[in-house]
């Protein structure tokens, strides 16, 4: 311990290099801590799902309605406790860039299914009851101004069999989603309503969202969903929470691979770069180890300088670009839902630079431990 | 004259001395590599995403949609809408008299792809009239699909990407079977990225009644006005129409821009980490010189000419730095096929990529060189000759 003033001194012999060297570690350690931080945070969604839900879809794709039919069969399967339907409208209120998704579902089924969406039970009860009711989410009521009470008018992307986009809805309540900073986005309504008023796919559904009875049985539960319409005009594929968001985000993009690649070309490219340095600054110093040398430092204790300034230096630097990815990151978090850095990326980043450290300055360190005091000095 | 000659033998001075500079000249080199390939590697794949920008579509080829809806999925046409749009003024009509409009209708699919992910394609039904709009698209291999028989054509990348997508295999989709027939190429809206057959076979198989897009080839892109009043201004349907590059625009727009986002932002980030150890590199090389470059000072060479040989010097060492950035881009990525979004696309290191890729290095050798450059006009002499 004593020794870390001493190596921290050595750090800002040179100032301008070192500074320079410095935001060069801190900007890779920014974009590693912004890339990382994402590909964890989308992990994390997947681990948080709940897998007692399971999502019903076509056998086709997610996008291929498939039929009310379906309702009592799922619902009269083993270990199935509630189901509910769900189709979304895109919508919009009062002009296009407002935009409140509306999700059609069974209002008793669907609030049991999803427990972390926080409303009072006296406003399901009043939704079940106003066929043209509209539980609202926390964000759009507070962005908008809107409460209880209130008429909502909205414009939906789909047509009407009317032929128009226009549909009115009384706010019969507002849901809170506090597990998830992003959840109280939407709008719930009966889907009843939209069902009848829609122009195309009528009695269809995009996928029913069941529960199964405890996590432990959803997987067997969800093969004897999908095994009931084995074979039939309309067969299922049935996903837990986490399946369905690892898919949809491997439709997206591969992004283990993109952000894999980018991290690789940029710690290659830093740890030359913090190699040759500490070489640079090393060879530049010889003089000066040879006199720590004379003055009783050992051999090792001498590497041990070396190696520990540059784990200081690196590890110091790399703190300052994890910290400042951590402040940006949550910026995003209306895109991506992440509301903290991870705290596990934080740690793996400092790890990264105890070994980005090692691994640049073990030539340099080698030398200082080889290092022949007669011969260092002799040029003095 | 003498300015360009002190600069010249001030600038071969410093890259003679580069040899002892070897370290970090190559640290440069590899720094600059390194952003630059990414860089390039992120706007390769946003050049390959630009052919859904709509900069090459025909002008005289519109989409209708139905109001309100901002992307073809939202989008319902009835049989009665399409009859009003193929009798609308603008359409233009083969000799016999049949209009140049094709509705479309849209199946997602899931497939999987040759490394074992899944992966999502759309199967498109589009009604006879297609073989008259979209007359550039092509059979290359194989045969066109036929009306009433489940069969339908792949493109060539489709092939390559997933399994079982070979001329002859079957596809069970909702306990049909889909032979695959043909190999089709050539571009249209969402280009390679789908797989085609009719209409009418699709909408059955899927029990719909509606389509969901209209594509029209008008007379010529001026009756453009004339055609999209008939249909806004007619009470009995609710369509919006638009210019297919204006379609193509408001459905891929997005993702263009943020394809841009991300490869200028972490292009960005990545150049800066260069810059600065370019300084680093060129710090050290005006360091290593001072009292050469002293003495020349006192011999009577003038500052800027420092200035600049310390400039180029920057830019030269970052130049290759560049090259080989986008070469190995190059080798690496272009021409591979790749999937963002359900969209599937060439990777594309294009001229245009390599131009960029050069200016971004030599922004940073600019900017890696200004500092050291003042740092050499500004030594005091006779201190720096003085110094060991």
């Amino acid at each position: 311990m004593k020794y870390l003033p001493l190596a921290w001194a050595g750090i800002w012999r040179k100032r301008s290099r070192a500074v320079l060297l410095l935001l060069q570690i801190a900007s890779a350690f920014l974009l590693f801590g912004l890339l990382q931080g994402l590909n964890s945070g989308i992990k994390q969604a997947i681990a948080r799902a709940h897998a007692d839900r399971l999502y019903v879809g076509s056998s086709v794709s997610l996008g291929v309605p498939i039929p009310m039919g379906l309702l009592p069969r799922i619902r009269s399967v083993p270990g199935v406790k509630l189901v509910s339907p769900l189709i979304q409208f895109p919508s919009s209120y009062q002009k296009p860039g407002q935009g409140i998704p509306l999700d059609g579902v069974d209002p008793d089924a669907f609030f049991g299914i999803f427990p972390d969406y926080v409303v009072p039970p006296e406003q399901i009860q009043a939704l079940k009851k106003d066929r043209s009711g509209l539980i609202l989410g926390a964000i759009p009521a507070q962005r908008y101004g809107l409460k209880v009470g209130d008429r909502l008018p909205l414009q939906t992307q789909q047509p009407k069999s009317d032929g128009t986009n226009a549909w009115s809805f009384n706010i019969v309540g507002i849901f809170d989603v506090p597990s998830q900073p992003n959840g109280a986005g939407a709008a719930i309504v009966n889907y009843d309503l939209l069902n009848e008023a829609r122009l195309a796919d009528r009695d269809t559904t995009l996928l029913f969202i069941a529960l199964a009875d405890t996590p432990a049985h959803a997987p067997a539960v969800a093969a004897a969903i999908d095994k009931t319409f084995a074979n039939s005009p309309h067969e299922t594929r049935t996903q837990s929470e986490g399946d369905l968001i690892a898919s949809q985000i491997q439709r997206i993009a591969d992004i283990d691979l993109i952000v894999g690649g980018i991290i690789g070309a940029v710690f290659f490219a830093l740890l030359l770069a913090t190699g040759a340095l500490m070489m640079q600054s090393v060879r530049e110093r010889i003089p000066e180890l040879a006199v720590l040398k004379t003055l009783g430092f050992s051999d090792g204790l001498v590497m041990g300088l070396i190696l520990i300034e540059a784990v200081l230096f690196c590890v110091f630097s790399a703190g300052i670009g994890l910290g400042l990815a951590s402040i940006i990151l949550p910026q995003a978090r209306a895109q991506i839902g992440i509301t903290s850095m991870p705290i596990n990326v934080i740690v793996n980043g400092l790890i990264f630079a105890v070994v980005l450290a090692i691994a640049g300055s073990s030539v340099p360190a080698w030398r200082g431990l080889k290092l022949q005091v007669a011969e260092a000095l002799a040029d003095r | 004259m003498t300015f360009l000659k002190q600069t010249v033998a001030l600038t071969s001075a410093g890259l003679r001395s580069m040899s002892e500079r070897r370290g970090s000249s190559f640290v440069t080199l590899i720094s600059v590599t390194a952003a630059v390939g990414v860089l390039t590697s992120l706007l390769a794949i946003r050049e390959g995403a630009s052919i859904f920008n709509g900069g090459n579509a025909r002008p005289d080829i519109v989409d209708v949609i139905s109001r309100g809806a901002t992307s073809t999925p939202q989008s319902v046409i009835t049989r009665d809408t399409l009859s009003v749009i193929e009798s609308a003024p603008g359409v233009k009509r083969s000799p016999d008299g049949k209009p140049y409009v094709t509705a479309t209708t849209f199946v997602s699919v899931d497939v999987i792809k040759k490394n074992g992910k899944t992966g999502n394609v759309y199967l498109v039904g589009f009604s006879p009239g297609s073989a008259l709009v979209q007359s550039n698209v092509k059979i290359v291999e194989g045969r066109q699909y036929r009306q009433g028989l489940h069969e339908v054509t792949v493109s060539e990348p489709i092939r390559k990407m997933y399994r079982n997508m070979n001329i002859g295999d079957h596809l069970v989709l909702l306990k049909t079977e889909w032979t695959i027939v043909g190999v089709f190429a050539g571009n249209d809206s969402i280009g390679d990225s789908v797989l085609r057959a009719d209409a009418d076979t699709v909408m059955s198989a899927f029990s719909r009644t509606t389509f969901q897009a209209a594509q029209v080839q008008l007379t010529s892109p001026s009756a453009f006005r004339q055609f999209k009043d008939a249909l806004t201004g007619n009470p009995a349907i609710a369509v919006e129409v638009r210019t297919l590059s204006q379609s193509m625009k408001d459905n891929f727009g997005q993702l263009t821009s943020l394809l841009d986002f991300i490869a200028y932002f972490v292009g960005t980030v990545m150049a800066s980490g260069a810059v600065f150890g370019s300084l680093n590199s060129l710090y050290a090389s005006v360091d290593a010189r001072r009292r050469e470059i002293a003495t020349l000072r006192a011999i009577g060479f003038s500052g800027s000419p420092l200035v600049i040989s310390v400039l180029i010097e920057g830019m030269l060492l970052s130049l290759p730095g560049a090259f080989l950035g986008a070469l190995i881009t190059w080798v690496l990525f272009n021409g591979n096929v790749v999937d963002v979004a359900g969209l599937i696309f060439k990777l594309t290191v294009t001229p245009h990529l390599l131009e960029i890729s050069i200016m971004w290095a030599l922004a940073i050798g600019l900017i890696g060189g200004s500092l050291p450059a003042l740092r050499a006009a500004r030594l005091p002499v006779a201190t720096a000759l003085r110094a060991n």
